[in-house]
Formats: C-alpha cells, structure tokens, sequence
C-alpha cells in the first residue's frame, strides 16, 4: 500500500522503520470526500458507521470539530478509545475498551428508537429519490451481470436511522433514474412516499461524490445539486449523471475544500498509510 | 405439502417450487421438541471436533455459526465439516460468512442470505457466480437487522417481530418469511413488517471460556450468538480453553451462553482460525485476502487453495503450522492484544496486508 503519507506513529516491522514525510500536496478527490462527510458530523451526535471512507471521515470530524461523538457499529460494537482505522466492524478497533458492546439486533435497535443522530452508507447504484442499489448490477433479482453484497446493514440503517448521507463514486451506471433493485428507501418515489411506506427517519439528506455535493429538493425530494467540486461544471456533473439533475437557485456554490490543518491531520493521524484516501500517482 | 403460508411473490420470484423446504426454520414446534428432548442433567459434554461435527451436523441441516466476518466465526468447525464431506446443507447468518467456503467445497445447496461480502474486500465473487451458475439457491433475502430480530424472536420466546425494516424495499419481494402488514393498535394507515422467529438446526459457536457442561462466555462482539444458541435445534460450543464452572460462578458478569443449550463442548484452541479470536489471536490478514483474490475466482482456484489449506491439514495445528506456527502465534497474539488496548499500539504493525495475483510462494506472509 502507498505509503506516502508517513505515519502518526511509528511502525516498527522487523527492525524497520518508517519516517515521517511532510506534505503538501494538495487534496485529492478521495481526501476531499473524506472532509465532506466529515462536515455532514457535528459534536456530540452518535454516528452509526461501517469501514472505508466514512469511518475516515468519522475520526476525522472526532479528531477536529467532533471530539464528542459517539461511534456504533452494526456488530454491536459501540463507543471505542480511537486508535488505527478498523477495516472490520467486528475488529477490535471498533470496542477497544469500550465501556458496553451490545448484540446486532440491539445496535440497529438504538437506530429505531431514536438514540442515533446520523449514519454513511455506501452504494453500488443510487436513484433519482436517494434510493440504494448493493444487490444486483445488470438486470434482475434472478438474472444478473454481478450479484453484490446483498443489504447487510444497509437497509437497516436506511430504514431506521434520523439522518442519512450517501458516499460513493459518480457515473452515469452508477446514477440512475431507477436503480435495478431497492435495496434500502431513500426517498422512494418522493413527496411523501417513504413516511407513507411505514419508514422512520427523514430519508437521505445527502448525497457525497467525488465531483459533487447534493441534496433532495424539499416538495419533490428528486436529487439536487448543492455544491460542485473545484473544476467541475454543471454539465460535467451532469453528463455523470444518468438522470436530470435539479439545480439550486442562483449560482451553485464551490464545495468547500479541506484547510490544511485537517489534510494535515487526516494524513498524519486519521489514514496514515493513505489505506483509504490515497490514489496512486496522485 | 408445506406448513406454513408464506408471501407467494417472493415465492415465485425466488422460482421456489415446493415450498415444504421453507418450513423448518420457521417450525418452532419442532424446535421446542427438540429441545424438550436436551438431557438437561450437568454431565461432560465434550467431544472431539470430529466427534461433534459426525454426531450433531447431518446432510440438509440448517447451518449456522458465530461471530462477524473475521472475528470469532468457528472457522475450523467449519472446515471439518467440509473434510466429513456433509451434503444439501441450508445455510443462514448474519453475515454469513461461513456459506462461501462450504459452498465451494461442495455442501451446500442453499443459503438464506443477508450480506455476501467481506467488508473492505468487496463482494463474494463466488457467491455471485454459483448464484449465476444455479449451483446455490437462496431461499430468502434478508438485511442483517431483520435477520438477527428473527434469531432474537425466538431467543425470547416470540412467535416473531413486528419491526420498520424491509419496508418499501425490494427485500420483501424476495423473502417468502416476512409479510407486511399494518400496526395492529393504530387506526391510521402505519406499515410493519412482520418477521418470524427463526430456527436453525445446528449452531457452532466459538467462544474463549467453556466449561465441559457447555457454559459459554464470549469476549469481544456477541453479534447474533445467544439467540442463535436459543434457537438452535443443536448446538456445539468450540471453545478456546476449558475452565472450570467455578469460574463462570465467580465470574458471572457479561455474555454467557447457558449450558442447557449445548449439545457439545470442544476444546478448540485456534479453532477461530483464520479469523480472530479476542483476546488470544488476531486474524490471518493475508489468507482472507488470498482467500478473497484467489480462491473464489474460479473452481480451478478453489481447488488448489483447498488442497493446501485443507485436505493435507488433519486439524487446526497443521493449518496453524502452514500459516507461520510459533511465528504467527507469537504475532497475532501481539496484534490482537495491541489492537483491544491491553498491550501497547506504538510499534505493531496493523496494516493492511494485500495479496497479489501471482505473488511467489516465498513472498506470502499470513500474519
């Protein structure tokens, strides 16, 4: 793995010895999604997370503006002392010492009665209303190109949980009018229609990308562009998109950039080794 | 002729003909039977793990086992039922981690499924292609949280849950269990969705602390294993050491599993391999992903990576001898009591460890 960043602390293998490197180089996309998740957690909220970028993105926001929110995860792990990044959420990263580890039924149960602020999920295809593909890809429940992970927590956290943000990679395959099979409800088939459903929560308020910030529109609850990445236009954003994207009124804002104080934590202490947030050549 | 009446759509989207099949995870008076018929007197319950796996896990059973992903699944259970060669078993967890290599190696020709993946590693490549293939059927979609509400239904004695989950989504629409209906106490229109207690026939569970009449305590994330002990028709503990019940006495704070639910106690150290067990061993980074980037990508793959690293492995210390003996003992001891705080981090490698295609043998290095 690219080790470009150094390390926060050292990583003594065998007699080696890794040292440290300063960096200035500036944010790459995946960094930028990283510090985008991070602004959607605000102190004192507990997040439900899994592994990858949101998990970056959480002990970014608890290492900056965040320190007192509480993690949960899904194994029935919860409210861990932070140290390296876990890439299980059953792994001891996510209850190092932690003061009670629930059972699965009872972690998605906190969800359900209100103990949780916020969750990140992730998703294969995604929809005009926020709804989430991890299933199938290319077809049919019963006839497929690739079946997928199937829900996992995913619909669990979708259906349960207050407030929503969705992480992944933008393309036209991967933005769909209709995604090949619901497999957690965002927005369903918008205005009013996922409270209708008998789901709790307020559905997706987000939508992260590696070019794009959104939200949903209000009445309608169709996917709306809030911010653009540096260098993207609308039409670039648009022609990622296989479906019409709503704009905000007046002109769209720039997505805000991480300041180099947080790149500069994110590098050293959240993802040292550039597991998550590197990308080779950049 | 089946039981019970389940959600015809999902029932003929799933193309599933006889639907008797789908009766005994659901039939809790047969569970209740088998559970009458415990001998419930405290007497040494332990067996070899060959002895176990013969007498308490038949071809057709309903299979499950413990833990989350890497962490305390009974992996080398598992593996001993492959080398016994049982057939037709129906697999189901949370995640279920377990159906991938008992499938590959021939036992199981369906599976109830939640999550086929390994987390960071993706998707189950060879889930996806046995499903492709017809060679696995899957007999009902689920998510992990409705899942482990049907485990904890029957856990606490319910004919099942009304829960939030599923709703609107295409999941219902592919699990013949669940069934949508309204809130029984409001005279508003309010969704719920109904979701049976669930019955597997067999359960591995591994745990760090046994005693021989099957009290069970877990270190580390439960998940799902306590109700799923409940449940279970049959249940056989793996355990990592063996105390005495005294200890449970002294002890009695956390998560145990009672003894009346235990069918087999084997003492089984590493029997979590080539996964984790906390507090004695971190997993086997660079196996899972072999595991992962190897032997899930075609039969032929399988094949040799099974030949390795079970057929010529007679138990656990042969497998434990093939990923580095005294060497990964001593390192994933190191990790796994770095990573829970008890030992110091500053030091400890804990990376990510990636497996190339076409990496020489030489260059392998499992912990």
């Amino acid at each position: 793995m690219d080790a470009r960043h150094g390390t926060g602390r050292r990583t003594v293998v065998l007699g080696e010895e890794v040292t440290e490197m300063t960096d200035t180089k500036p944010a790459n996309p995946l960094e930028i999604l990283a510090f985008e998740i991070a602004k959607q957690i605000e102190d004192k909220m507990v997040v439900y997370v899994g592994t990858g970028l949101p998990m970056v993105a959480a002990i970014l926001a608890k290492k900056t503006h965040a320190p007192n929110i509480t993690l949960v995860y899904e194994s029935g792990a919860q409210d861990p002392l932070l140290a390296d990044m876990p890439w299980s959420v059953g792994g001891p990263f996510t209850w190092r010492k932690s003061p009670v580890i629930l059972e699965m039924s009872y972690s998605f149960g906190q969800s359900y009665n209100g103990y949780v602020d916020i969750g990140f999920l992730g998703f294969a295809q995604i929809d005009i209303y926020g709804n989430i593909n991890t299933h199938v890809v290319g077809g049919d429940y019963s006839s497929f190109k690739h079946r997928l992970t199937g829900s996992g927590g995913n619909n669990d956290l979708s259906s349960l949980t207050e407030n929503m943000v969705l992480v992944g990679l933008q393309s036209p395959d991967k933005f769909v009018e209709r995604v090949d099979f619901i497999t957690s409800v965002g927005h369903l088939e918008g205005g009013d229609s996922r409270r209708q459903a008998g789901l709790v929560g307020k559905g997706p308020k987000a939508i992260i990308s590696q070019i794009a910030v959104f939200d949903f529109e209000p009445e309608t609850k169709r996917m709306r562009v809030k911010s653009l990445n540096p260098g993207i236009s609308f039409e670039l954003c648009q022609a990622a998109t296989g479906f019409e994207l709503l704009k905000p009124d007046g002109e769209i804002p720039v997505t805000e950039m991480p300041s180099q104080e947080s790149l500069g934590i994110l590098r050293k202490d959240v993802d040292p080794r550039g597991v998550f947030t590197s990308i080779p050549g950049m | 002729m089946a039981d019970y009446i389940y959600n015809s759509e999902a029932v003929e989207n799933l193309g599933i003909k006889d639907t008797s099949i789908l009766d005994r995870l659901v039939d809790y008076e047969s569970a209740r039977g088998a559970h009458m018929e415990k001998d419930r007197a405290h007497r040494d319950k332990r067996l070899s793990l060959k002895e176990a796996i013969a007498e308490y896990v038949n071809d057709g059973d309903i299979y499950t086992d413990s833990g989350f992903s890497y962490v305390r699944a009974a992996n080398q259970a598992l593996l001993e039922v492959a080398r016994q060669g049982k057939k037709k078993l129906q697999m189901i967890g949370s995640p279920n981690s377990c159906v991938s290599y008992l499938m590959q190696a021939g036992c199981v020709d369906y599976a109830h499924v939640s999550y086929q993946g390994a987390e960071m590693r993706g998707y189950d490549r060879a889930v996806s292609r046995y499903i492709k293939e017809g060679r696995l059927t899957v007999l009902s979609d689920w998510s992990h949280g409705a899942m482990a509400l049907g485990f904890k239904a029957a856990q606490i004695g319910s004919p099942g849950m009304f829960s939030k989950q599923l709703l609107g989504s295409d999941i219902v629409k592919y699990n013949p269990y669940v069934k949508v209906m309204d809130h029984p106490m409001k005279d508003v229109s309010d969704p719920v969705v109904f979701i049976p207690a669930l019955y597997p026939d067999v359960t591995v569970i591994h745990v760090q602390h046994a005693d021989m009449y099957g009290n069970a305590r877990i270190y580390g994330p439960s998940v799902n294993d306590v109700a799923m002990a409940a449940a279970a028709r049959k249940v056989i503990i793996t355990a990592e050491e063996i105390v005495p019940e005294s200890s449970f006495r002294e002890e009695n704070k956390g998560v145990a599993i009672p003894f009346l639910y235990v069918d087999a106690v084997v003492e089984l150290p590493w029997g979590a391999l080539p996964g984790s067990c906390p507090g004695y061993y971190f997993w086997s980074r660079q196996w899972w992903e072999k595991y992962f980037r190897f032997a899930n990508l075609s039969d032929e793959n399988f094949r040799e990576f099974n030949e390795y690293w079970l057929l010529s492995c007679k138990d656990q210390f042969d497998f434990l001898e093939k990923l580095g003996g005294a060497r990964f003992i001593a390192e994933a001891r190191r990790q796994t009591r770095a990573a829970e705080g008890d030992n110091e981090l500053d030091g400890v490698d804990m990376d990510y460890r990636e497996w190339m295609p076409g990496m020489a043998p030489e260059d392998e290095q499992w912990f």
